[in-house]
C-alpha cells in the first residue's frame, strides 16, 4: 500500500473516532440542541438512575415510553436522564451533594434510602403527598394506595415520607415444577403442593402458596427431592444453600421463624436472639445433616444450578422470573412460595423491599419533580413497568387490573406474587455493607465449618457464641453509625 | 549557548502539568487524609470532632478493626508475590533473551497480562479458579490463589525490565568468563545475577509496593472471604472509607499505619540492597 494511502486512512481513521467520542460524549449537544427549532422547555430535570436504557432493548423501550408520555403532558419539562452504575451509587450522590450539583431527583434503593435522609439529601414528602396526591390518570399517591409491605421502607418511625414506592421485590422460594410433578407421580405429600382444579386433579402449573406447612416439613420435601451419585455426592438437589452470600441468606428465614436481622429503629442486631440461632441451626443442618444441598461453590450460584435443572428449590426474589427465563431460553415450569414457618414463627414470611423515587432536598425544581413522580408511581407508571420490564406493581390497583390477569395467565409462576409481597418484613436497612462486614465471615465460618464447632475443633465453641459475636460487631457498627446521624442533624440544626 | 536563565526554567516548565496533577492528586489528597486520620470524618459531612490518635488506637487495639488480621494477609500475600514474581519473571526474560525469532511476539504475549484491566483478569480467573477445584471456597487456598493471579498478571512486565538489565550487561563479561571455563550456571551466578542487581532489587521493591495495595483481585473474586481469609489491609480501608458511614479517618488511619509499613518494608530493603555498580573495578 502507498505510504500517503496509509497515511491518509489512519488520518480518516482518527478524525472518525475523534467525532464518535464527540458525539457520543454529548459535547456537541449544545449545537445539535441549536438546530432544534421547537421551543426550549424551562425546567431541565435530572434524574438519577441506576436502571439504564442501554441495558437492553426493554430498558430502551421502557424510558422511551416514559420520557415521552411526561414530556407531552408537560410541555415545560425537559427530562434528563444520567445512568449511574449501582455500585458506586452512594459515593457519587454524596459527592454530588457535597458539590452542589445533586440531580432532581433519584431511584434509590431501600439499601440506602433512610441513610440519605439522615443525612439530611431528601425533601420530605408529606407536604406534597397531602396537597396534590391525585395523578391524571385518577390514582392516589397515599398509603392507602400501595402494598403495606411497599409503604415500610419509605417513612420514618415518627411518619415522615422520603420516598414514593417505585416497584417491589421479596425474597422467595423457587420451586423447580418439573422435578417436582415428577416426584409427584409417586409421592402424595409431593403432589400436595400442588392446586387444584375445580373438578379436583391436580394442576402442575401452579405451586400452592402454603405447599410448605413447616421446617419439619421443608427439610421432609427436600431430602425426599434430593438424588445423590453413586459415590454419594449430591446429585439433583432439593435445596441450594449458598455459604459465600453470608448473613445475606439469614433475612427470610429469619422472618420465617418470628424475628429479624435488625431491630426497626437500627440500634441492635436480633439474629443472635434463641429464634435466630435456631434459624442458623437449621440452615447448617440442612447443609451438613440432611445433606440436601449441594457442596458450596463460590463461582456457581444457586440461580445457576436452578437454571442446569440440577436443583429443586433455591431461595431467590419475586423479580427472578423473567431471569429464569431469559437464561434457560424459555422454560417458565417453575413456582414461588414465600418462607415456612420455623418453630418461632407463625405464618409464611419473608422480607420485601421497595426501590423508590426520592427528591433531592437541594433540587429547584420541587415541583416538577413531584408531577415526574406522581406518574411515574401512579397506576400508568405501575402498568407501564409491567409492559416494558415485566415488573409487578407496589401498589394494590395494580393487582386489580386486567393486565395482571393477563400476566398471570401468561406465565402462571407469578400466582402466589401477590401473597408473597402481602406477608413481607421490613428488609434489613441499616449501615448494610459496613454490618454485613462483621456478619458476613461469621455466617459463613458457621456454614462452612458447622461440623467443626459442633465437635468442639471450629474457631467458636458454638453456634450461640459465634452469633452473639456478630451480634456485638454488628451493635458496635449501629452505635457509631447512630453517633454520626446525631452529628449530621446537629449539622443541620 | 542559550539564555542560562532560560536553561534552567524550561525544563521545569516541561515537568510543570505532571507535577500539578501529582501535587493536587497525591500530595493534597494525601495530606487531607492524614488530616482526616485525627479526625471523626465522614465523606459527606467532613470532620467534625478532633479525635488525635483514637482512629490509630482503634485500628492497631480494637478486635472488629481487623487490622492486623488484614496486615497478616497483606505479608503473606507480599511474600508469596514476591518469591512468586523472581522464580517466574527472571527465567522467563533468561529464555525470552535467547529466543532468536519471535521475541518480539512472546514479549508482547507475556506483557498482555499487564495491560489487561484486572477487573477482566479476577472475573476469568474466578472461573478458573472454580474449574480446578473451587481454590476460592477454602480458607487455606483463597490466599495462594490470589498471589497466582497476581503473579501471572505481572509477570510479563517484570520480565521486560528484567530484558533491559539483562540487555544491559556488556557481553565481554560473558565472553571472559567464556574464556575462563565458566559454565551457564556459573555465568548466571557470578555475572547475570551480580549485574542484575538493581534489577532486582527494583523489581522486588516495586512488587512489594504492589502487592501492598492488592485490591481489585479481592473485591472481585472473594470480597474478603472465606472466613476473611483474603481480608487485606487495602479492602479494610476501602469498607471502612467508602461503606460505612462517619469511619473515613479510621479508614485514613489504617491507610497511614499501611504506608508506615511499605515505608519500613522498602527502607530496610534499600538499605540491604544498597545501590552499587558491580565489576567497575
Amino acid at each position: 500500500m502507498p505510504r500517503h494511502l496509509k497515511h491518509t486512512m489512519i488520518a480518516v481513521m482518527a478524525i472518525g473516532l475523534v467525532i464518535a467520542v464527540l458525539w457520543r460524549a454529548g459535547m456537541t449537544q449544545g449545537w445539535l440542541g441549536s438546530l432544534d427549532k421547537t421551543a426550549p422547555r424551562p425546567i431541565q430535570l435530572r434524574i438519577w438512575d441506576w436502571w439504564s436504557p442501554s441495558s437492553n432493548e426493554e430498558y430502551g423501550d421502557y424510558f422511551a415510553a416514559l420520557e415521552e408520555t411526561f414530556e407531552q403532558r408537560n410541555p415545560d419539562v425537559n427530562l434528563v436522564y444520567q445512568t449511574v452504575p449501582f455500585a458506586n451509587y452512594v459515593q457519587k450522590l454524596s459527592t454530588a451533594m457535597v458539590g452542589q450539583t445533586p440531580p432532581d431527583l433519584f431511584q434509590s434503593s431501600v439499601f440506602w434510602a433512610e441513610g440519605f435522609y439522615q443525612r439530611g439529601m431528601l425533601h420530605p414528602l408529606n407536604d406534597l403527598i397531602s396537597n396534590d396526591p391525585v395523578n391524571s390518570d385518577g390514582s392516589r399517591l397515599e398509603e392507602a394506595a400501595f402494598l403495606p409491605s411497599a409503604w415500610q421502607h419509605n417513612h420514618t418511625q415518627e411518619g415522615v415520607v422520603f420516598g414514593m414506592p417505585m416497584i417491589i421485590d421479596a425474597s422467595c422460594l423457587v420451586w423447580n415444577l418439573d422435578i417436582l410433578e415428577r416426584a409427584a407421580q409417586q409421592d402424595d405429600e409431593i403432589r400436595a403442593m400442588f392446586v387444584r382444579h375445580p373438578e379436583g386433579s391436580v394442576d402442575y402449573d401452579h405451586i400452592r402458596f402454603e405447599a410448605i406447612k413447616d421446617w419439619a416439613h421443608f427439610r421432609r420435601i427436600t431430602k425426599k427431592l434430593t438424588t445423590y451419585t453413586p459415590d454419594g455426592e449430591v446429585d439433583q438437589a432439593g435445596f441450594t444453600i449458598q455459604a459465600y452470600g453470608g448473613a445475606g441468606v439469614l433475612p427470610p428465614w429469619l422472618a420465617g421463624n418470628g424475628t429479624r436481622f435488625q431491630d426497626l429503629g437500627g440500634s441492635r442486631a436480633m439474629f443472635d436472639s434463641p429464634a435466630g440461632i435456631e434459624t442458623m441451626t437449621f440452615l447448617a443442618r440442612l447443609y451438613w445433616e440432611d445433606r440436601v444441598s449441594p457442596s458450596f461453590r463460590r463461582e456457581l450460584t444457586p440461580a445457576e444450578r436452578f437454571q442446569e435443572g440440577k436443583t429443586a428449590c433455591i431461595p431467590a426474589g419475586t423479580w427472578s422470573g423473567k431471569d429464569i427465563i431469559r437464561n434457560t431460553m424459555g422454560w417458565d415450569h417453575f413456582g414461588k412460595t414465600a418462607f415456612p414457618p420455623g418453630p418461632h414463627g407463625s405464618g409464611q414470611k419473608t422480607v420485601t423491599w421497595g426501590n423508590m423515587l426520592v427528591i433531592s432536598n437541594r433540587s429547584p425544581n420541587v415541583e416538577a419533580a413531584w408531577r415526574y413522580i406522581k406518574f411515574v408511581c401512579s397506576l400508568e407508571g405501575n402498568l407501564l413497568r409491567s409492559k416494558y420490564l415485566g415488573y409487578n406493581g407496589p401498589r394494590l390497583d395494580f393487582y386489580e387490573t386486567e393486565r395482571w390477569q393477563q400476566a398471570l395467565a401468561e406465565r402462571p409462576y407469578l400466582s402466589n406474587v401477590k401473597q408473597i409481597c402481602l406477608v413481607g418484613d421490613k428488609l434489613r436497612h441499616t449501615e448494610i455493607i459496613a454490618a454485613d462486614h462483621q456478619a458476613n465471615p461469621i455466617v459463613e465460618t458457621i456454614l462452612l465449618r458447622y461440623p467443626d464447632i459442633m465437635n468442639g475443633r471450629g474457631p467458636y465453641p458454638s453456634i450461640e457464641a459465634a452469633m452473639h459475636e456478630a451480634a456485638r460487631n454488628v451493635n458496635k457498627v449501629y452505635e457509631r453509625y447512630n453517633r454520626q446521624v446525631t452529628q449530621w442533624q446537629g449539622q443541620d440544626e | 549557548m542559550g539564555n542560562p536563565f532560560r536553561q534552567k526554567i524550561v525544563p521545569y516548565l516541561y515537568i510543570a502539568p505532571a507535577m500539578g496533577i501529582t501535587f493536587v492528586f497525591s500530595i493534597v489528597s494525601m495530606g487531607i487524609s492524614f488530616y482526616a486520620s485525627f479526625h471523626d470524618y465522614d465523606a459527606f459531612a467532613g470532620a467534625s470532632a478532633f479525635v488525635g490518635l483514637d482512629n490509630y488506637r482503634r485500628a492497631l487495639l480494637e478486635p472488629d478493626s481487623y487490622f492486623w488480621l488484614s496486615m497478616r494477609n497483606t505479608v503473606f500475600y507480599v511474600a508469596m508475590s514476591v518469591v512468586g514474581v523472581l522464580v517466574t519473571a527472571l527465567p522467563l526474560a533468561l529464555v525470552c533473551q535467547r529466543i532468536r525469532k519471535g521475541q518480539a511476539l512472546f514479549r508482547t504475549l507475556y506483557f498482555l497480562p499487564s495491560i489487561t484491566p484486572g477487573v477482566v483478569l479476577a472475573l476469568v480467573f474466578f472461573h478458573i479458579f472454580g474449574i480446578w477445584g473451587g481454590l476460592l471456597d477454602s480458607a487455606a487456598t483463597a490466599l495462594p490463589a490470589l498471589a497466582i493471579l497476581g503473579v501471572w498478571s505481572g509477570a510479563g512486565y517484570n520480565m521486560v525490565i528484567f530484558l533491559a538489565g539483562l540487555a544491559d550487561i556488556p557481553p565481554h563479561l560473558y565472553d571472559a568468563a567464556k574464556v575462563d571455563g565458566a559454565n551457564r550456571w556459573h555465568q548466571f551466578r557470578h555475572i547475570t545475577i551480580p549485574m542484575l542487581r538493581n534489577t532486582l532489587v527494583f523489581v522486588t521493591v516495586m512488587t512489594i509496593i504492589g502487592a501492598f495495595q492488592v485490591f481489585t483481585s479481592v473485591y472481585i473474586m472473594t470480597n474478603g472471604g472465606p472466613e476473611r481469609s483474603t481480608e487485606v489491609i487495602t479492602f479494610t480501608i476501602f469498607i471502612n472509607a467508602f461503606s460505612v458511614a462517619g469511619q473515613m479517618g479510621f479508614a485514613s488511619a489504617a491507610a497511614w499505619l499501611l504506608f508506615a509499613v511499605i515505608f519500613v518494608f522498602v527502607f530496610i530493603q534499600m538499605h540491604i540492597f544498597k545501590s552499587r555498580n558491580v565489576y567497575d573495578g
